[in-house]
């Protein structure tokens, strides 16, 4: 309890200093929005010549991106400590032994050092792209489905959230962003934008396996949108979402606490 | 008593990984590993008692920090027994760390976007002080530190005083048994560093904190600590009051001539000379082989002297001289650690 109330102060600290010009913070996230929101914009444009995507439409293809940008978003901005363009200055500059100084859960204070509220904006644009592409579709809704959508929002939210401790374990060793890491993180966050199946196969392997993107995204996707799957994988891999995404943050925290011992015990 | 702080035969070996250059030497780097093995801390032991205020000093390098480090739980030793209050500080860190408190010179522990007020409760909130406690020590450190003028000021904007100020504040807040002051008066004017000193006096004497002070001014722990050890090279060569050590190696004087006309060479046999300026000559003599009064007489006898002046060495030439000359080694002192 005590640890959850240190958490709130701290991210409410962050939000206070962050929301001090309120006009600027606005247009900054409107813009933010608006630009992102080009990318989907300019897919649509040449989608619109040929109508589909290996025999997804273009609202199809929304309600993935939508999904998958709005979940970024939101892990984005939750897991602003352990992005490593802010963790690796933090090991540097010793600024993570203060933390360990203090009698608070360590991961807690990393979650609790950084909120970057602008990401606001990319929640903002995948929440609009997902709304278009509801609205083009004639979902047929069940109970199930409209429960899963949460469900698969926060397992992405998780997994996405994995791959940035990951990330910021690595700079325990190297001191320094591993660029290659963009390739799951940010890689990881495009593919799942698209229906998998029209990737060549061993990009989709390594989104099965070594990644496990596929499970996020696309299964679930053909579940919630009734669309044949031409990969005829089983039925149940549509509801493994917050599964593997549990089973990589386990695995995530696993490392991350193998980081710090190494970190205590070889100095830097 | 029991010994707050116990110590014994402590090390940290540091690997120091040796790269291959070039191309090749990368992919040489993945298989054949070769490393330096570093000792910062070598075998060191002392027993520190409730309520003393103990000077941690060294050259750069001589295993400070890295003893710091091990004693606040940031690091692993090697090898060796730490206890810090009953407890080994890295394997309980969280219980370990509410009863301590440090101070880093070089950064801050406050938030740097936070006026220090915001910054001291949330700190009440972390942990865990009594709302009495918390408003009579804050009372009370802002009437010593004289914080009320930047109280609502974010980190970011205070000067490196003011923010030195903060931070002591902020490590003595919760009532901690044991203070670690990392450098705490580096880079301040004097004026600054004397408000810092009579503040851990204080808090010393009053709250009988044990503190641990690092710090490169001598000056600090002459007027602080009774204490004081010395670290080189990852051992420790001295241990006892400051006095002993000055009177045993502090023994050397200066005297300053400025003669009438300028002699090219006005040397004398049983002093040095430290530096000339002109018709100014400093020099340096040891008191127990010369006195002052047998140089001035030499030098009258032989050249016409305007102005002159003797004074003791000052502590930090005198303490820069035991480094330098590693005067503490082979000395009787260190027989506490038999050298390897």
């Amino acid at each position: 309890m005590h640890h959850i109330k240190i958490l709130r102060r701290l991210l409410h600290q962050q939000i206070k200093s962050q929301r001090q010009y309120p006009l600027p913070f606005i247009l900054e996230i409107l813009s933010s929005a608006i630009i992102l929101g080009f990318y989907f914009f300019a897919f649509a444009l040449i989608l619109q010549r040929f109508g589909q995507i290996g025999g997804w439409t273009i609202g199809e293809v929304a309600f993935i991106w939508g999904i998958s940008e709005f979940s970024f978003g939101t892990m984005d901005m939750l897991f602003s400590g352990f992005d490593y363009d802010a963790f690796g200055p933090l090991i540097r500059k010793g600024q993570f032994d203060q933390l360990l100084l203090r009698p608070i859960n360590i991961t807690l204070q990393v979650f609790g050092s950084r909120l970057v509220l602008r990401r606001l904006g990319k929640m903002l644009e995948g929440l609009i792209i997902f709304i278009y592409g509801i609205s083009m579709l004639n979902i047929d809704w069940t109970v199930g489905k409209l429960l899963y959508i949460p469900i698969l929002i926060i397992s992405q939210v998780l997994f996405f959230g994995s791959l940035f401790i990951i990330g910021a374990t690595t700079t325990f060793w190297t001191m320094e962003r591993l660029e290659i890491l963009n390739i799951f993180t940010y890689g990881g966050s495009e593919i799942m934008s698209y229906p998998m199946h029209i990737f060549p196969r061993p990009i989709r392997l390594i989104f099965t396996y070594l990644v496990p993107a596929i499970f996020m995204s696309y299964f679930p996707a053909v579940y919630i949108l009734d669309k044949p799957d031409p990969l005829n994988a089983p039925g149940i891999v549509s509801f493994l979402a917050p599964f593997v995404a549990s089973i990589m943050l386990w695995l995530a925290l696993r490392f991350w606490h193998f980081g710090i011992r190494n970190y205590q015990s070889s100095g830097s | 008593m029991t010994p707050i702080i116990h110590v014994n035969n402590l090390r940290k070996t540091y690997k120091v990984y040796k790269n291959h250059k070039g191309y090749l030497g990368l992919l040489k780097n993945l298989f054949n590993r070769q490393f330096d093995l570093i000792h910062a801390v070598n075998g060191i032991s002392f027993d520190i008692q409730p309520g003393e205020l103990v000077g941690y000093i060294g050259p750069n390098g001589a295993g400070k920090s890295t003893t710091i480090k091990m004693l606040t739980g940031l690091l692993v030793p090697t090898a060796g027994d730490l206890r810090v209050d009953g407890v080994i500080p890295w394997k309980e860190r969280k219980n370990y760390v509410k009863n301590i408190g440090a101070v880093f010179g070089q950064r801050t522990t406050l938030w740097w976007d936070l006026p220090i007020s915001d910054s001291f409760a949330l700190l009440k909130d972390i942990y865990e002080i009594p709302d009495q406690t918390h408003k009579a020590n804050l009372n009370l450190f802002r009437e010593i530190l004289e914080l009320d003028p930047f109280m609502e000021v974010p980190v970011r904007a205070l000067s490196l005083g003011q923010r030195m100020r903060a931070d002591l504040c902020a490590a003595f807040l919760h009532n901690p048994k044991l203070v670690f002051l990392d450098e705490p008066t580096i880079g301040l004017d004097v004026v600054a560093k004397q408000r810092i000193r009579e503040f851990i006096q204080f808090i010393n004497a009053e709250k009988h904190t044990t503190i641990v002070l690092t710090t490169h001014d001598i000056i600090d722990i002459a007027k602080l600590c009774e204490r004081v050890m010395i670290i080189d090279l990852g051992k420790i060569l001295y241990d006892g009051p400051l006095e002993t050590l000055l009177t045993t190696f502090g023994g050397r004087r200066i005297l300053s001539v400025e003669f009438a006309e300028f002699y090219p060479e006005p040397s004398l046999e049983e002093a040095e000379i430290l530096q000339r300026d002109g018709s100014t000559v400093v020099y340096s003599f040891e008191r127990k082989k010369v006195s002052a009064s047998k140089l001035i007489h030499q030098l009258s006898e032989q050249y016409r002297i305007s102005d002159l002046e003797v004074r003791d060495q000052p502590i930090e030439d005198t303490i820069r001289e035991i480094y330098e000359k590693q005067l503490l080694y082979n000395h009787p002192y260190d027989k506490k650690n038999p050298s390897s």
